[in-house]
């Protein structure tokens, strides 16, 4: 409890924290308004109130899916910029458990990519329902819930995987490389290949559109929580190993 | 107490460290002394569990500094005071120390202003000078009440006044019967403050001793020093046993050394 008070004090008294925040949140909203303005617009006269609730709903996870790279590149600043300044040896003589500091680092950027997602996801939402306000809207239907749990979801992993491989690389531009290597590159260069359709499957970016349904469902929704959820939790685990040495 | 057995680090080529053993004990100050690259801060991280031995153990009050506790209020280390993230205030950065160990931010201001940073204290580390980043550390390592401290350097980078004023704070803390650990290469700096001095060359250890015993009448520990690291050279391929006599001999051949100055650097 301690080291997450003490890494939720570092995280907050960085500007970077909050510009990296602010930036992304901003970003996100304006360019949600913009889609699901777009959207609505397109929807004909006839779209249920279920239809309606879930169509904004998407469309603002779509927002959400935007502010992933800031979040990671904010979970890469945490430890990397610990690294860089040397600061990381007063961290560890004050916590000499080194997996007791990353997984309070963990817990205090899962926390901020939570209330960020909520801060585009909430106004976003309260838009869409003022701009459709002719559809009736109906609040929350029940399958608007999975997609909420995975945009969640998969900013937070993208949050964590960024910790991960700032801790594991120690250098924040090497560690932003790889997270977008991961997040947009591979899945995208995967494709292309024999056999590449696996690619889909294993890294973090089908599942995530998938749950927010931007593309067809290949897997069972189960199994996209599960990808995304080890991508949250494994190369953490990596890193914590890495750091016994 | 600090307990340094057979301590040995070796990075690749060099071996920074090589089968230390020494005590450090309470209630006084213990200098420690080497040239560059002779191992003192080195041994310092070893001491504080920030790198692994290639042999050998350091123990604090008994323990291995990972095995401790809420550490801070064990022991109080200021390594490399530029090592802060700068966007950081002074005060911020002391809070997040404290609730890391889970102290009361209350000492936070007074300790500000026992290091003389009170009108700093909202001020980003950023902008500081390295005096007072040296002061910061200095607080930072306070801020446990801690019974051990290790500085490393501490008086690097401070006027006049803050050698002086680090100096007496070093002789009260002692006084009060904690363990005090200071590494430097200023000789005449550790000639005023030190009580016993553990002097390293290339990671061995070339003296223990108090400061009476090293620097006889008509030396001045810069005298001394260069005796032994320049020994410490020319015997470099053995040692132990004979570490101890030739020591007596360094002493013993000091006696004639009329230089007077002290090393001013
Ligand atoms: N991380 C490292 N990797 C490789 N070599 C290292 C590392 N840290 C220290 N060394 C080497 O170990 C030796 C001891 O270095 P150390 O920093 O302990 O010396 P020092 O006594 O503190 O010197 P100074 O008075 O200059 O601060 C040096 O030869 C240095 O190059
Ligand atoms: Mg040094």
């Amino acid at each position: 409890m301690d080291t997450v008070n003490a890494e939720w004090i570092k995280l907050r008294t960085l500007r970077s924290t909050w510009w990296t925040m602010g930036i992304a949140v901003f970003v996100a909203l304006v360019l949600t308004a913009l889609g699901a303005g777009a959207v609505i617009s397109r929807w004909d006269p006839g779209h249920a109130p279920d239809q309606a609730a879930m169509g904004i709903v998407v469309a603002v996870y779509v927002g959400v899916i935007l502010a992933q790279l800031p979040l990671g590149m904010l979970g890469v600043m945490t430890i990397s910029g610990e690294h860089a300044s040397g600061m990381i040896d007063a961290t560890h003589v004050a916590t000499p458990a080194r997996s007791r500091v990353l997984l309070a680092k963990a817990v205090v950027l899962a926390g901020a990519a939570v209330v960020a997602s909520l801060l585009i996801a909430v106004p976003g939402y309260l838009y869409g329902r003022v701009v459709a306000a002719e559809f009736n809207p109906s609040a929350l239907p029940g399958e608007a819930w999975p997609v909420i749990a995975g945009g969640t979801l998969m900013i937070v992993a993208t949050t964590l995987l960024g910790l991960a491989l700032g801790a594991l690389l120690r250098n924040g531009a090497a560690a932003m490389a790889a997270l977008m290597a991961i997040i947009l590159l591979v899945p995208f260069v995967a494709r292309m290949l024999p056999g590449g359709e696996w690619g889909n499957y294993l890294l973090p970016t089908y599942p995530a559109l998938q749950l927010i349904g931007q593309v067809p469902a290949i897997m069972p929704g189960w199994v996209a929580f599960t990808v995304l959820g080890c991508w949250a939790v494994i190369p953490l685990g990596i890193a914590a190993l890495a750091g016994r040495r | 107490m600090i307990e340094v057995n057979g301590l040995t680090r070796r990075f690749k080529q060099t071996l920074a460290v090589d089968d230390l053993t020494f005590v450090v004990p309470s209630g006084r100050i213990t200098g420690f002394l080497g040239s560059n690259g002779a191992g003192k801060t080195t041994t310092m991280r070893l001491i504080l569990g920030l790198d692994r031995p290639t042999a050998g153990q350091a123990t604090v009050g008994g323990r291995p500094y990972r095995s401790l506790e809420r550490p801070l209020t064990h022991v109080g280390a200021l390594l490399d005071a530029t090592a802060v993230q700068g966007g950081r205030r002074a005060e911020q950065h002391l809070r997040w120390l404290a609730a890391s160990n889970g102290l009361s931010a209350r000492r936070v201001g007074g300790l500000l202003d026992l290091v003389g940073l009170s009108d700093a204290a909202g001020k980003r580390i950023g902008g500081f000078s390295l005096g007072m980043k040296q002061r910061l550390g200095i607080a930072a390592a306070l801020l446990g009440d801690p019974g051990t401290l290790l500085l490393d350097e501490p008086v690097n980078g401070l006027d006049p006044e803050g050698i002086r004023w680090t100096r007496q704070l070093l002789r009260s803390l002692a006084a009060e019967g904690r363990t005090v650990l200071v590494s430097s290469h200023l000789m005449s700096e550790m000639a005023l403050t030190a009580d016993h001095l553990i002097v390293i060359g290339r990671g061995r250890l070339l003296a223990d001793a108090p400061i009476a015993e090293l620097v006889r009448p008509g030396t001045s520990l810069e005298d001394v020093f260069m005796d032994l690291v320049s020994e410490g050279r020319e015997e470099a391929p053995e040692r132990d046993e004979g570490a101890r006599e030739r020591r007596g001999a360094v002493q013993d051949m000091r006696h004639s050394g009329v230089r007077g100055g002290h090393g001013q650097r």
